[in-house]
């Protein structure tokens, strides 16, 4: 029979490994993609650009694949020129991704219909609404992706967490994206406000279940900061989620309703600012109090 | 190209951490069953709609917008729907000892033909209502197109039942449309709906 007991590292042999620095290249990538997706919204609220609606639909498609070229440019292919790299990142990003396609859109949309109930809520109810539906649901399956590819087994140093967390969001909301564009066939500027939604909301979601298993995993914190991770992921998906709709419809009024996608935009970007930098944060603290508590034990064995 | 560095890690998981995960599991399961509860409550909800002037009580969901002026004793609409809204409509008419129920329909052929863009009946049927009464169905599909032509937008194929039981003198007719995508699924609104209507 196994111990149980953690394996605590010895500082004397500590090994020393080389890893990609996960919060640049992360930071990097939204820099991108929300200065790309900036620039489309942009023109189609001022230039108002028109195209063949073939070419729209393929402009489209193509703003779903740029989050996933992105990360692969950015943060997949650099991993091989390391010493030891992340080898599961592209696999959560795929596994994700399939959980999306076989669980997490037929349940929202099929079992839970939330298209045809909660719109139409209260913004309070809304919330709620998408965070016990779409939340939970879209949680739970990044979660379990994490648990059962990475978790601990592929864990090494927090950046590790981060970065995997950040495929999982990636591949689920790649898929996503795909989806929304086959489905609603949107114009591309609009297109670009729904692709940043999902990126967000799955973006922010998975930094929240990354923080929790962090502190789980690495500080052996108490029993129930990761369930409250999870929780607070779910409701940063049905806050945005919930908050996302009214900011897009604009007010009604004689000449009907027009889309309002810089309000969404502005949301969503202060959204993602916000829960990267409430993750980051805390990240740095608990970092910060392991070094803290490492240097004191070496001085303590030293002296 | 910069580096983070890092140590060995923990190898094994902790009971504290087995714990943390079994809660975890714990807490989506509950919030799971807190979303299913939220859902039924709202889908299912119920409003009562009442006409003592045509004899008719139903109930419809809460969410459906009710229409009660037009060629029709009540509608109601499911105006979430994205393109075609879903509709239930009641409608009643007097009717000779000698008219038959094909009668009527084929009158509903006529007008709607005129009006709906490539209207075809695609079948007749028996239908039991919630009394253990025989009703005769017909249903029959359409193409659906925005009614200003200068808003941009596919049509989307309809598909209807009708649903028509004479008592009284009195022709009732319950009409029933939704998307072609999602007929299958709001036939059992429309079952449903059939079980509380009383005339």
């Amino acid at each position: 029979m196994q111990s149980e007991t953690r394996v605590q590292p010895d500082p004397a042999q500590a090994d020393t490994y080389s890893f990609l620095p996960v919060w640049r290249n992360l930071v990097l990538q939204l820099i991108v993609l929300t200065s790309v997706l900036l620039l489309i919204v942009l023109a189609g609220e001022f230039i108002q650009p028109r195209f063949d609606p073939r070419i729209e639909r393929a402009l489209s498609f193509a703003l779903a694949a740029l989050p996933l070229l992105l990360w692969l440019y950015v943060s997949v292919l650099p991993e091989s020129r390391v010493a030891r790299p992340r080898r599961r990142l592209f696999g959560v990003a795929v596994v994700s991704a399939l959980t999306a396609s076989a669980i997490g859109l037929p349940l929202v949309q099929e079992f839970f219909r939330v298209q045809d109930w909660l719109p139409l809520q209260s913004v309070f109810s809304r919330i709620l609404g998408y965070t016990f539906t779409a939340g939970f649901v879209d949680a739970g399956l990044k979660f379990i992706v994490l648990r059962y590819l990475i978790y601990p087994q592929g864990l090494r140093v927090r950046g590790d967490v981060i970065a995997y967390a950040f495929a999982g969001a990636l591949g689920y909301s790649v898929f996503l994206n795909f989806a929304v564009v086959w489905q609603l066939e949107p114009n591309w500027n609009i297109a670009a406000i729904y692709l940043l939604s999902n990126v967000t909301v799955q973006l922010a979601s998975s930094m929240f279940i990354a923080l929790g298993i962090i502190e789980s995993y690495f500080s052996d914190a108490h029993p129930l900061v990761l369930p409250i991770n999870v929780l607070v992921a779910a409701l940063s998906t049905g806050l945005i989620t919930g908050l996302v709709g009214g900011f897009l419809s604009g007010p009604l009024s004689t000449a009907g309703n027009a889309d309002r996608p810089l309000f969404a935009f502005a949301l969503l970007g202060a959204s993602l600012v916000l829960a990267l930098g409430i993750v980051y944060f805390l990240y740095s603290n608990s970092e910060r109090r392991e070094r803290e508590a490492y240097v004191s034990r070496w001085n303590l064995d030293g002296i | 190209m910069e580096f983070e560095t890092g140590r060995t890690p923990a190898i094994q998981i902790t009971p504290r951490q087995r714990w943390s995960i079994a809660i975890t599991y714990f807490l989506l399961v509950a919030g799971f069953a807190l979303g299913v509860n939220q859902r039924e409550s709202t889908l299912n909800l119920a409003s009562d709609y009442s006409n003592l002037e045509a004899g008719i009580s139903a109930k419809y969901p809460a969410r459906w917008l009710l229409e009660e002026t037009g060629s029709f004793i009540f509608r109601v609409r499911d105006m979430a729907h994205r393109g075609f809204n879903t509709v239930i409509e009641v409608s009643a008419a007097p009717v000779g000892r000698d008219t038959s129920e094909r009668n009527i329909f084929d009158l509903l052929t006529l007008r709607r033909s005129q009006v709906l863009t490539d209207y075809a009946v695609l079948g007749y049927d028996n239908y039991l209502l919630a009394d253990d009464t025989l009703a005769v169905s017909m249903s029959y599909s359409f193409v659906a197109r925005d009614s200003s032509p200068f808003l941009e937008g596919v049509s989307s194929i309809v598909n209807g039942l009708d649903i028509l039981t004479i008592r009284r003198g009195q022709a009732l007719v319950v009409s029933f449309r939704a998307d072609a995508d999602i007929y299958q699924r709001e036939l059992e609104t429309l079952r449903w709906f059939i079980q509380h209507l009383e005339f």
